[in-house]
C-alpha cells in the first residue's frame, strides 16, 4: 500500500505540473537563499580573517602615547633594550608630504626607513626594480621607493617609473629630488584591495638629512616583527615589561592584530545577522509562495479528497500520499536549492581574490531544508487532513 | 425475499451557516429487497439525493437506523464506512467526480486501488469495465476530452469494477439526451439481470417506468411505493455518441 501510495503521489505530482513546479520554486528559494547568505558570510569572515592573519600574526606596532604629556619618543637605547628578544625592530619615521612627477602630483605618506626593511616586513614584496641597499643607507642616496598606488597615481600603467626622478615637497616649502628605483607590489586579498596607500620609502638617512624639523635617533612608533616560531602573546609581554621598566607604562600603547581581528569579529557578526536575517525572510517568502499554491488548489484538492473517500480510500491513505507528496516536493526542492548555492558560492568564492575557501555548515544545510521541509509538510498535510476529516459529500460539494 | 436496504425513522437535518435548520429528510423508513431495480422519485428538493448519500455511505444520518446487508451502518467507524463504500456500493454521481487529470482508465482502477488490488490486476480490470460499457477506444482519454454519454459511462464503469451488489445512480441520465439516455437504462437493464440491487434518482416518469419499483418521496419522506405495471424495456447497443 505504501508503494501504491508513493505511485499516487508522484502521479499527482506529475498530473498538475504546474503546481508542483511552482511549489518546488518556493522551496527551492527558501533554501537556497538561507543556504547562500548565512555561508557567504561565513566565508567573508573566513577569507578576511585568514588575510588579516597572514599580514598582522607575528607582528607589533608600539606607538608612543602622545596624549599623555609625559611620553617621549623611542630612542635607540629603547631599541637596543628590545632587541636582545627574538625580534625584528624596523627604525622607521614617517612624514606626510607633497610628491610631483611632471604634471602629476599627489600628496604621499614618506617613510625613512632601513634597508633591511625588505627581510623584515614579511609583506613587503617588489613589483619591479629593487629596494635600497645598505649603501644607500650609508651614502644617504637620493632614491624613493614607491607603493603600488603612489606609482599608478603619477605614472599610470604605460611610464616605466623605474629611473625616473620625482619632486617632494615638505611643509615648510623645501624640496627634494629623489631616483625611483622600485615599485612595491600591492599588498594582497582584501587588505590591499580597500587600502589606499600611497606612499614611498627612502632611506632613513636620507630622511634625517631632507625632512625639516625630525631629530636622528627619536621614534614615533616602533615596528616589530616577532620571529614566526615564538609565541607572540609571550613576547608581547616581554616588550611590555622593558618598555614598562624604561619608560613607563602609560607612555605608550601596542596594537596587535588581535585588536584589529576582534573589531572585525563584531562586524562580520552584525553582517552575518543581517545575511541571515535577510535569508529568514526568503525562507518565509519561498513558504508563503508554498502556502499560496496549496491554498489555490485546495478546491480542487479537497473535492479529490473527496472522491477517493468515496471510493473506499481511508483517511490515513489520504494523509499518507499527501504527506509523500509534500516531503517528495521539499526534499527535491531543497536538493536543488543546497545544489544551487554550493555552485554559486564556488562561483562567487573563484571571482573574488580573497575568498580563499567554499564554507558550508552543514547546520545551516540542515537547517534550510528543515524549515522548509516542515513548512512543506505542514502547508500540504495540514488542508489535506482538514478535507480528510469531513464526509465524502461534504468534500465532494466543496467550493 | 432478504431486505439489503432497511432504513428506519432517519432524518437528516442540515445546518446553515446562519443557524438555520434544513430538514432534508424527516423520518423516513424504506426497504429494498436484494435484487431490485427501483426508481426513487419525487419534486425538487423532496430529500432524493440525500436519501441516496446516505444509503451509500457517503453521509450520515442525523438520526435514525440503518441497516446494509443486515449490518448497522451507524455503529461503523469511519474506516469502516470507507470499505463498506469500497467493497459493497457503486455509486454513480450525477456530476461523474471523475479526476480530472487521470485517464479514463486510470479513473476506473481507482476504486480498486483502495482494496489492494495489483497494478496489474487492476489494469486488467479496469479494460474489462471499460469494454462492457462500450469505451474500449477511449481508454486514455481525459474527463475533458470525453462527451457527456462517455463521462457518464466512465463513471459506471468505474462503479462496476469493483463488482459491488449495490448500484446508487442519481439522475444518471439527467445530463444526456434521450437516444444516450436510454443506452444508459439498457446498461442498467444488463446490471439488474445480473442481479445487482439498483436504485436510481430521476425527474422522468418515462424513465423511472425502466424499473421495477418506483419510490415516491415527498418532504423527507416515502410517500408511496408503487409497483411499475407495464415496464419498458431498453437494450444496450453500445452506441454511444
Ligand atoms: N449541503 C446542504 N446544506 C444545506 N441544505 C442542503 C444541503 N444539501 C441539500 N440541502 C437541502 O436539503 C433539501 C433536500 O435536498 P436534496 O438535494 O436531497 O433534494 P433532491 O430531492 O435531490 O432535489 P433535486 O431533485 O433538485 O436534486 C433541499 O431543501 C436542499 O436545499
Ligand atoms: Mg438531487
Amino acid at each position: 500500500m505504501l508503494l501504491e501510495n508513493v505511485k499516487t503521489a508522484l502521479e499527482a505530482l506529475f498530473g498538475n505540473r504546474l503546481r508542483s513546479v511552482l511549489t518546488l520554486l518556493g522551496v527551492v528559494i527558501g533554501v537556497f537563499a538561507v543556504t547562500t547568505t548565512i555561508s557567504m558570510g561565513a566565508i567573508a569572515t573566513a577569507g578576511i580573517t585568514s588575510e588579516l592573519q597572514d599580514f598582522g600574526s607575528q607582528s607589533l606596532f608600539v606607538v608612543v602615547d602622545f596624549d599623555n604629556p609625559q611620553a617621549q619618543r623611542f630612542n635607540d637605547d629603547d631599541i637596543e633594550a628590545l632587541s636582545r628578544l627574538p625580534i625584528d625592530i624596523l627604525q622607521q619615521q614617517s612624514t606626510g608630504g607633497e610628491i610631483r612627477f611632471e604634471e602629476e602630483s599627489s600628496s604621499i605618506s614618506l617613510n625613512g626607513t632601513t634597508a633591511n626593511a625588505a627581510e623584515v616586513d614579511r609583506t613587503l614584496e617588489l613589483d619591479r626594480g629593487r629596494y635600497f641597499s645598505q649603501a644607500d643607507e650609508k651614502n644617504a642616496a637620493p632614491v624613493i621607493v614607491l607603493s603600488s598606488d603612489a606609482s599608478q597615481e603619477l605614472f599610470g600603467d604605460t611610464v616605466d617609473p623605474v629611473g625616473k626622478e620625482v619632486a617632494v615637497s615638505f611643509g615648510d616649502g623645501s624640496r627634494v629630488f629623489y631616483t625611483v628605483i622600485g615599485v612595491k607590489k600591492r599588498i594582497g586579498g582584501a587588505l590591499g584591495a580597500f587600502a589606499n596607500d600611497v606612499s614611498g620609502d627612502i632611506p632613513l638617512t636620507t630622511f634625517y638629512n631632507d625632512v625639516p624639523g625630525v631629530t636622528r635617533g627619536e621614534y614615533d612608533f616602533l615596528p616589530i616583527t616577532i620571529d614566526l616560531d615564538r609565541n607572540a602573546n609571550d613576547i608581547e609581554a616581554q616588550v611590555r615589561a622593558i618598555l614598562d621598566r624604561r619608560r613607563g607604562s602609560d607612555t605608550y600603547t601596542i596594537q596587535t592584530i588581535e585588536g584589529a581581528l576582534s573589531l572585525f569579529n563584531t562586524i562580520t557578526r552584525i553582517l552575518q545577522a543581517v545575511l541571515g536575517g535577510i535569508g529568514a525572510i526568503s525562507l518565509l517568502v519561498g513558504g508563503i509562495g508554498i502556502l499560496n499554491i496549496m491554498l489555490v488548489s485546495v478546491t480542487e484538492r479537497t473535492r479529490e479528497i473527496g472522491l477517493r473517500k468515496a471510493l473506499g480510500a481511508k483517511r490515513g491513505t489520504i494523509l499518507q500520499q499527501f504527506l509523500i507528496e509534500a516531503v517528495v516536493l521539499t526534499v527535491i526542492g531543497g536538493l536543488i536549492g543546497v545544489l544551487l548555492s554550493i555552485g554559486v558560492l564556488y562561483l562567487i568564492v573563484a571571482a573574488v581574490p580573497f575568498l580563499d575557501r567554499v564554507i558550508i555548515s552543514p547546520a545551516v544545510i540542515l537547517m534550510a531544508f528543515g524549515v522548509s521541509v516542515i513548512t512543506g509538510v505542514i502547508f500540504g498535510v495540514w488542508p489535506a487532513s482538514r478535507a480528510a476529516n469531513l464526509s465524502p459529500i461534504e468534500a465532494l460539494r466543496y467550493e | 425475499m432478504e431486505n439489503v436496504i432497511e432504513a428506519r425513522d432517519i432524518t437528516k437535518v442540515y445546518t446553515l451557516e446562519g443557524g438555520l435548520e434544513v430538514h432534508a429528510l424527516r423520518g423516513l423508513d424504506l426497504k429494498v429487497a436484494r435484487g431490485q431495480y427501483a426508481a426513487i422519485m419525487g419534486p425538487s428538493g423532496s430529500g432524493k439525493s440525500t436519501l441516496l448519500q446516505i444509503l451509500g455511505c457517503l453521509d450520515t444520518p442525523s438520526s435514525g437506523s440503518y441497516q446494509l446487508a443486515g449490518q448497522e451502518v451507524s455503529e461503523l467507524s469511519e474506516d469502516e464506512l470507507s470499505e463498506i463504500r469500497n467493497k459493497r456500493i457503486g455509486f454513480i454521481f450525477q456530476s461523474y467526480n471523475l479526476l480530472p487529470r487521470a485517464t479514463a482508465l486510470q479513473n476506473v482502477a481507482l476504486p480498486l486501488m483502495y482494496r489492494g488490488t495489483s497494478a496489474k490486476e487492476r489494469l486488467q480490470i479496469a479494460t474489462k469495465s471499460l469494454e462492457r460499457v462500450g469505451l474500449s477506444s477511449r481508454m486514455d482519454h481525459r474527463p475533458n476530452q470525453l462527451s457527456g454519454g462517455q463521462k457518464q459511462r466512465v463513471a459506471i464503469a468505474r462503479a462496476l469494477a469493483t463488482d459491488p451488489d449495490i448500484l446508487l445512480a442519481d439522475e444518471p441520465t439527467g445530463n444526456l439526451d434521450s437516444k444516450t439516455g436510454v443506452e444508459i437504462l439498457g446498461l442498467f437493464q444488463e446490471l439488474h439481470e445480473e442481479g445487482r440491487t439498483i436504485l436510481m434518482v430521476t425527474h422522468e416518469e418515462d424513465v423511472a417506468e425502466h424499473c421495477e419499483k418506483i419510490i415516491r418521496i415527498k418532504d423527507g419522506r416515502v410517500e408511496q411505493v408503487q409497483e411499475v405495471e407495464q415496464r419498458r424495456l431498453a437494450e444496450f447497443t453500445g452506441a454511444i455518441p
